[in-house]
């Protein structure tokens, strides 16, 4: 493989994963600032900005700075990835990838947008992945793209059950890891990924698909306003302060 | 301590499963079935199990030593001594509740009466008894020798001390139990749904192949994929599980069952069992 400069943008907690990946493995890897850096010989733009508003102004900041030819992934979490390639001038270089669990997963997704329309581009796209090691499985265009729809969905219904009192949460995560060999439990793994990332894919399912079903949880909604994220935050619907792992009943007490 | 004297109510695969956890765990089990074929096919299922763990040198004690602790019985009369009844019948409220109005009658009134149900409602079962405080549920997971969980639901009308008690007869015997209110399909069976039914909806819209989904989601963690998963529990016990709870749940858009899944059952390709479901197999 060839090192690359890579620009990262987004600063929540998968973000710090990606540049310590990309780092490992030798890429150079800068973030984006306002201050007048030499951009011109970044050649992969990665993206993962959870606001709207806020990741449209900037990424059309930075394709202003970047080369024509630079590659730009874009996150597939919470929209189409063919609407944010839309707001590039060159919108045929930019793919969607999934953004979570990059340093353990040997397995990438990735989504072709309808604006990607060169076999060679589309080639490339997948080609500085797979010299990282990753396998790719390409998936078609849709928010949420295929693991952390379904693991979002999970997190959704456990949190649905926490807040209707069936069962505590440490109950129902022991409950799917030995009545259904769960690696973790769904609050565990929301806890480890953060809340605030598990209700931005819900969110952008359910304005894009525009289904019932993806209606977030009251519960899950109400943590996230308090900013109880998770690990990150020392509290999501456990509470990792003093350094252990407690039961707080996702607030519900 | 004495252990408690435990009777089940079924000897299928459940029940006899059940026995075997007792058993082994030094209880006096009465195991009841309605036919000698039935009472003696549970009886050989569960020396044969016993025998397979001894040769692999995961039992200490002889074959012959536990089975003498299980005792099949012809009659729910000769229940009445047992301190905890555990019923693992059919999955129908009638037969359940036929069988729960009798332990009623037969079981001395400090008996606790377990329901290893799935997916109907401990409420529903308790209200045919006297004193529906002593009726609970105690859902183990197939197979209940191996699976650690257990679902202990507490009725509407379920005393906590009866709950507390099943906590503390399972943990005793090993196991991982867990306090649950009776809701359609309690914990697992719940949560549980989205992970097959929004695979379902991705491979469905065409997002991503069936493979390509459980190549994902194992690479993620997961020991098994959804598809492969379904093919292993059988795609129609599945798609059975999945109907309970949308129709428990008053048709709640969220456990929708999916086309898919009825197409494969209409196919008769229900998965492993068939050499075939989502994916081939050699048989």
């Amino acid at each position: 493989m060839t090192a690359s400069r890579v620009l990262l943008l987004g600063d929540r907690p998968v973000c710090e994963e990606i540049i310590h990946w990309l780092s490992a493995k030798g890429d150079d890897v800068m973030r984006f600032t306002d201050a007048l850096e030499d951009y011109s010989t970044v050649s992969v733009v990665i993206e993962c900005i959870a606001d709207a508003a806020l990741r449209k102004s900037s990424l059309e900041r930075v394709e202003a700075v970047i080369p024509e030819h630079a590659l730009v992934y874009v996150s597939g979490l919470n929209a189409y990835v063919t609407e944010v390639a839309s707001w590039f001038k060159h919108p045929q270089r930019v793919c969607g990838f999934q953004p979570w669990l990059i340093a353990s997963m040997d397995v990438l997704e990735l989504v072709r947008p309808l604006q990607m329309e060169q076999d060679e581009l589309w080639k490339r796209a997948q080609s500085f992945w797979q010299e990282r090691g990753k396998q790719i499985e390409s998936i078609a265009d849709y928010p949420g793209m295929v693991f952390p729809r379904i693991l979002a969905m999970i997190v959704n219904e456990a949190a649905f059950a926490l807040g209707e009192a069936v069962a505590s949460a440490s109950d129902i995560d022991i409950a799917m890891k030995f009545g259904t060999n769960y690696p973790l439990g769904p609050f565990e793994w929301a806890d480890q990924i953060g809340l605030d990332e598990i209700l931005s894919v819900l969110q952008g399912m359910h304005r894009y698909l525009g289904e019932d079903i993806y209606r977030p949880a009251p519960l899950l909604q109400k943590l996230v306003y308090a900013k109880w994220l998770g690990e990150s935050s020392g509290r999501g619907f456990y509470s990792y302060l003093e350094g252990s792992k407690q039961d707080i009943g996702g607030g519900q007490q | 301590m004495e252990k408690t004297i435990i009777a089940v109510v079924g000897g299928g695969i459940m029940g006899n499963g059940i026995a075997e956890v007792f058993a082994t765990a030094g209880h006096l089990v009465y195991l009841y079935d309605v036919s000698p074929e039935l009472r003696e096919k549970a009886l050989d299922d569960l020396a044969d199990r016993l025998q397979r763990k001894r040769i692999r040198g995961k039992l200490v004690e002889s074959v012959s030593d536990i089975m003498q602790r299980v005792r099949t019985v012809n009659t729910l009369d000769e229940l009445s001594s047992a301190e905890l009844v555990i019923e693992a019948v059919v999955e129908r409220i009638d037969v359940k509740q036929d069988i729960f109005s009798k332990l009623d009658r037969i079981c001395s009134p400090t008996a606790i009466l377990a329901t290893n149900t799935s997916s109907l409602s401990i409420t529903e079962i308790a209200s045919v008894v006297q004193h529906p405080e002593r009726v609970v549920g105690m859902h183990f997971f197939n197979p209940a020798p191996v699976m650690r969980l257990v679902e202990v639901v507490s009725g509407r009308f379920t005393d906590s001390a009866v709950v507390e008690k099943i906590v503390q007869i399972a943990t005793a015997v090993g196991k991982l139990p867990i306090r649950v209110t009776d809701t359609p399909g309690f914990v697992v069976n719940r949560v549980a749904r989205p992970f097959y039914l929004e695979a379902l909806r991705i491979a469905g819209a065409q997002v991503a192949s069936v493979q390509a989904i459980d190549h994902i989601i194992k690479a993620a963690g997961f020991k098994m994929g959804p598809f492969e998963l379904q093919d292993l529990i059988g795609i129609d016990v599945n798609y059975a599980v999945t109907v309970s709870v949308y129709e428990s749940y008053f048709q709640e858009p969220r456990f929708r069952p999916h086309g898919l899944q009825r197409s494969m059952v209409q196919s008769k390709k229900l998965g492993k069992k068939t050499g075939g479901g989502y994916y081939t197999y050699d048989r």
